[in-house]
């Protein structure tokens, strides 16, 4: 018998967008959680985007994703970073009210009339053969479903360390799901342990502000969404201290009883987003490391302390935040803690994100080793779609690396692994230039209507643009002046298209010079692509048998049998392969397609 | 990073020898892949027939390069779908002497023909339906081939100096790039400096490729061959070296003096530099007029030879002959023996060492940068001066934007992967994590 036609374990960024993802498209989805009062919970900064992860943001609304519209809602400082460095690299970061933003998921989920959200604990996946069947949950409801989305976040075998501190959980008083890693591990699945930290929250009202430098957002708010043009929302301060000496000598002191340094956690750590003990012990040259004071809601005294992550004892943690500007009476609120938890090694997907260890499973977020709220909504959305598909019986979206950041991320997951925290970053793209924020909806929007998700009217939105972006450039290359095309002369370095005077909007007449000035570049990249998706179109079936081939060297069988690529592109770019086994593997997979 | 190491391709031009790297009446170059008739035509004398020819149509013509000859060749066209590989193709039938094959083979890549790796025509005739047996041939050559694959391979080749000298300078741009990619992958309140182009760097990078660069006299040494001059008394034993050296009776070797009357010249090889070896007249005031003009020649090519080898009689001195970079050594070791480089013609002894030494000394005369090993070949010569250029191009360029200016070191770097191997965005993200505190 079956229940529902999908079943999504956990309720974090990833889950959200997933069950979204799959109810939106008509499926009766269920999405449980061991707590519905922390569904899409911001658990570490108070922000969504930045450089490569706006990008991310923008490129899951493209495809009819929900995170865009959530921090549009409940932002409340907005900047576009990177400004002077180029357009290439700019992106949008907005701090968000957490607490309006978790709480906004929530009624967001309780909207969709096909999803059933339910408050359990999932202790094991219901399986035959390979295939899953459904979930097993702690109170005894054995739930069939078709596919399952599972999206555990911190929490498989979380752990928290303050100190000599311990406890099974995933966020700081939320316990663990510990039989469902168990369980899992019984089961076969490639498990890791990784690591990641918080630092942290103290009391407004016990802050002296005025020795702090103060962080303003831009004046002008713009959303994430391409579904509409304003947002209106509260515009609050952030603010900058630093540490010095005395912090540095307190921690130098205590390190001994940090569960990191002092061995107790096993489980990697991001080395881009290190703890404040971290940071001193590997760079002791530094003589100050900047901290951000930023707010976690409007009317909430808790600021969130950016840069101070720590897992050293409270009264340590207490002692060296009191040696910074502005801090010196804070309370805390919260404190800073290590979090370790299960991943699952993520060379055992399909790009589709479907496992290679039991058919019909799906897994996104945290659980494949990536960090980040940003990078586990892509891979919820992606995971929802595919589970979809694979109901339907159709073919996976696969993103490309040459036309998302989303694509760049999940090929890198299920084509290299990760052995640490995956973050993303602009230079894991080849194709920076292309994969702007601003070009998301260009990029994917046409792509999310034939997969299902996105609607006429965030189509004709796309069209209005285009067109609006033509007419410009049209204009352009009519209009004369110092006996030049206007065109010709917008891509001398000091001209600026505002001094034309066209009647536009700033977002159309940015894109444009953009495209103008930065033409040969982005032709050369075009060209580029168009040699990579050579390799990208010739497809290998999931089914081959890697022994067969005759000629392949041991290590390579080896590595093409645990990956299973899925198209030459993908084989290539699995590290340490010798050319000539790709050459014996091309003409392995010809032959075969040949004889079939 | 942008382009990989060459992978096996389709339609791509590529040149092979057909036949073995060994001397021989006729040697055979294939051509093959997109434009190879029109690429090959820029060097072929009889290029106007050769377009209008039909598929399977044989052409007589010389392979020309800066005005001048290097051979006669038969050239077999095919049109593409006909050829073995399936692509459009020519084969090319030329003189089998080593220099000649060498000289074609650096001419090709001048054309823009990339060396084909093994079993690549085959690799090409299978993926264009021309052949359907793989198991049989393609991956026989593909697996045969791969210890030669794996020799081949970046930094092996090289030798130890230049091999650390490559890699330091691969050390220096990704350093220059990590820090770029920061303030990229990082915002500006992150990171609190800003900026600076590494001008003085930059110019000491690109002064040290085009050093490198230049080590491979490729102008010269390599594409036209060294000059190599046997030079020494009247019957020291020259024409008896000359013909060992060739391994055939090609000079009249006679115990006479004087039998040389003018120089004689012929093409081999040492080692990896093609030579042009000249037999001269003995060095002999002489009343007959012949063997002195004869002698007059001789002293002009001997002062304008890459080397000589000059042959000392037992008993005589080295001295000034002329030529700096002289290799003096003891002939007729069979019959006695005498310190330093000694050799026998007639039984081969010692011959090796000579050759090698002589190679070494070649080699040492295409260094025009002391302290740097030259590199030894085009391909890689011509990585770093593309490299070099790049860089050279971001100098006048140090007020773009970071996202552009990202690309220029990107670009020097994956020029360079011939030299030092794949460079990953892993590798820039570990070594920016490794050298910038980051991170909130």
């Amino acid at each position: 018998m079956i229940d529902y036609d999908a079943v999504v374990i956990g309720g974090g960024h990833a889950g959200i967008e997933a069950s979204l993802a799959l109810s939106r498209e008509g499926y009766s989805t269920l999405l449980i959680t061991q707590s519905l009062d922390a569904i899409g919970r911001l658990s570490c900064n108070p922000a969504i985007g930045g450089l490569a992860k706006g990008n991310l943001v923008r490129e899951i609304d493209a495809l009819g994703g929900e995170m865009a519209r959530l921090i549009d809602s409940t932002m409340i400082q907005y900047r576009i970073l990177n400004r002077r460095r180029g357009p290439a690299v700019q992106a949008p970061r907005a701090q968000a009210d957490k607490f309006s933003y978790s709480r906004l998921a929530k009624e967001t989920l309780e909207r969709e009339k096909n999803l059933h959200v339910f408050m359990d604990e999932v202790v094991d996946i219901i399986s035959e053969g390979r295939k899953a069947l459904g979930v097993l949950t702690k109170r005894g409801n054995e739930i069939r479903s078709s596919v399952v989305v599972l999206t555990t976040g911190t929490f498989m075998r979380g752990k928290i360390f303050i100190g000599e501190y311990e406890a099974n959980e995933g966020r700081l008083s939320e316990e663990a799901a510990n039989d469902l890693g168990w369980n899992l591990e019984k089961k076969g699945f490639p498990i890791g342990r990784l690591k990641t930290g918080t630092p942290a929250r103290v009391r407004l009202s016990s802050l002296d502000l005025s020795r702090m430098e103060v962080e303003k957002g831009d004046e002008k708010m713009r959303p994430f969404s391409f579904d509409y043009d304003e947002v209106e929302r509260p515009n609050l301060d952030c603010y900058i201290t630093y540490t010095n000496e005395e912090t540095h000598k307190i921690i130098r002191e205590n390190i001994n009883s940090s569960p990191l340094y002092g061995g107790k956690i096993v489980g990697k750590g991001p080395r881009y987003c290190p703890s404040i003990e971290d940071k001193v012990i590997r760079f002791p040259e530094r003589e100050r490391h900047q901290i951000f004071v930023e707010p976690e809601g409007v009317g909430s005294q808790e600021m969130y302390l950016n840069g101070l992550s720590s897992s050293l004892p409270e009264h340590v943690q207490e002692a060296f935040i009191h040696t910074l500007p502005g801090l010196e009476r804070a309370e805390v609120m919260r404190p800073g803690y290590a979090v370790e938890y299960d991943y699952l090694d993520p060379l055992y997907l399909y790009p589709s994100l479907e496992s290679k260890m039991m058919e019909n499973l799906f897994v996104a977020g945290q659980t494949n080793g990536t960090s980040g709220y940003e990078e586990a909504a892509s891979q919820g959305l992606v995971a929802g779609i595919n589970a979809a598909r694979k109901i339907r019986g159709e073919s996976a979206l696969v993103l490309k690396r040459s036309e998302s950041y989303i694509g760049v991320l999940i090929d890198d997951l299920t084509t290299k692994g990760t052995k640490e925290p995956y973050r993303m970053f602009t230079s894991r793209a080849e194709y920076r230039l292309l994969l702007r924020h601003d070009t998301a909806d260009q990029r994917l929007t046409r792509l999310g209507a034939e997969y299902g998700l996105v609607g006429k009217e965030k189509l004709e939105r796309l069209e209005e643009k285009l067109k609006r972006i033509d007419d410009v450039k049209v204009l352009l290359k009519a209009g004369r002046m110092e006996g030049k095309s206007l065109y010709d002369l917008l891509k001398e370095p000091e001209r600026h298209i505002s001094s034309f005077s066209i009647d536009e909007k700033d977002e159309i007449l940015d894109e444009v010079e953009m495209e103008v000035k930065y033409e040969g570049y982005i032709k050369r990249e075009e060209k580029e692509i168009g040699k990579f998706l050579k390799y990208e179109d010739v497809t290998i079936p999931p089914s081959l048998d890697y022994n067969k081939i005759v000629g392949l060297s041991a290590e390579s069988r080896e590595k093409f049998s645990s990956v299973r690529p899925l198209t030459l592109g993908q084989a290539m770019r699995i590290s340490g392969v010798r050319v000539s086994d790709y050459a014996i593997l091309a003409l392995a997979v010809k032959e075969n397609r040949e004889s079939e | 990073m942008q382009s990989d190491m060459r992978r096996y391709e389709t339609d791509e031009p590529i040149y092979g020898l057909a036949t073995g790297y060994q001397k021989s009446a006729i040697a055979i170059f294939r051509l093959s892949g997109k434009g190879c008739i029109e690429l090959f035509s820029k060097a072929f004398s009889n290029a106007r027939r050769l377009e209008k020819a039909s598929s399977g149509t044989v052409i007589h013509g010389y392979v020309i390069e800066g005005g001048e000859r290097i051979d006669e060749v038969m050239v077999i066209k095919y049109t593409s779908g006909h050829g073995y590989t399936g692509e459009e193709a020519l084969e090319v039938m030329c003189h089998g002497s080593l220099v000649i094959i060498k000289r074609l083979s650096v001419l090709f890549e001048h054309l823009s023909f990339a060396q084909a790796l093994p079993g690549e025509f085959t690799y090409r005739a299978f993926m264009h339906g021309k052949m359907d047996l793989v198991e049989a041939e393609a991956v026989e050559e593909l697996i045969s081939s791969k210890s030669e694959t794996s020799s081949n391979m970046a930094l092996m080749r090289l030798s130890g100096g230049l091999s650390k000298e490559i890699d330091n300078i691969k050390g220096e741009l990704l350093d220059i790039l990590s820090s770029l990619e920061v303030y990229l992958d990082y915002a500006e309140d992150e990171v609190e400096e800003e900026w600076v182009y590494p001008e003085e760097e930059v110019i000491s990078i690109i002064g040290r490729l085009d050093g490198i660069a230049s080590t491979y006299n490729a102008t010269r040494i390599y594409q036209e061959g060294a000059t190599v001059v046997l030079a020494g008394r009247t019957n020291a034993g020259k024409s008896s070296l000359f013909n060992a050296l060739l391994k055939e009776e090609r000079a009249i070797v006679s115990s006479f003096e004087g039998t040389t009357r003018d120089y004689i010249e012929a093409d081999v090889l040492f080692g990896s530099v093609p030579v042009r070896l000249f037999d001269t007249a003995g060095l002999r005031e002489s009343g007959e007029a012949i063997e002195s003009e004869g002698i007059r020649r001789s002293r002009k090519l001997i002062t304008s030879a890459d080397l000589v080898i000059y042959l000392l009689e037992d008993g005589e001195e080295e001295s000034d002959v002329g030529n700096e970079n002289t290799l003096f050594v003891h002939s007729k070791s069979d019959i006695r023996k005498s310190d330093g480089i000694s050799f026998s013609s007639i039984t081969g002894e010692g011959l090796d060492e000579l050759v090698k030494k002589a190679e070494e000394m070649l080699i040492g005369k295409a260094e025009e940068h002391p302290g740097y090993v030259p590199i030894s070949s085009e391909r890689e010569r011509d990585a770093l001066l593309e490299a070099s250029s790049i860089l050279k191009e971001s100098l006048g360029k140090s007020d773009l934007s970071l996202d552009l200016l990202v690309l220029y070191f990107r670009d020097a770097l994956s020029s360079l992967q011939v030299l030092t191997g794949e460079i990953t965005s892993d590798d820039v993200l570990e070594n920016l994590f490794s050298k910038f505190c980051l991170g909130k």
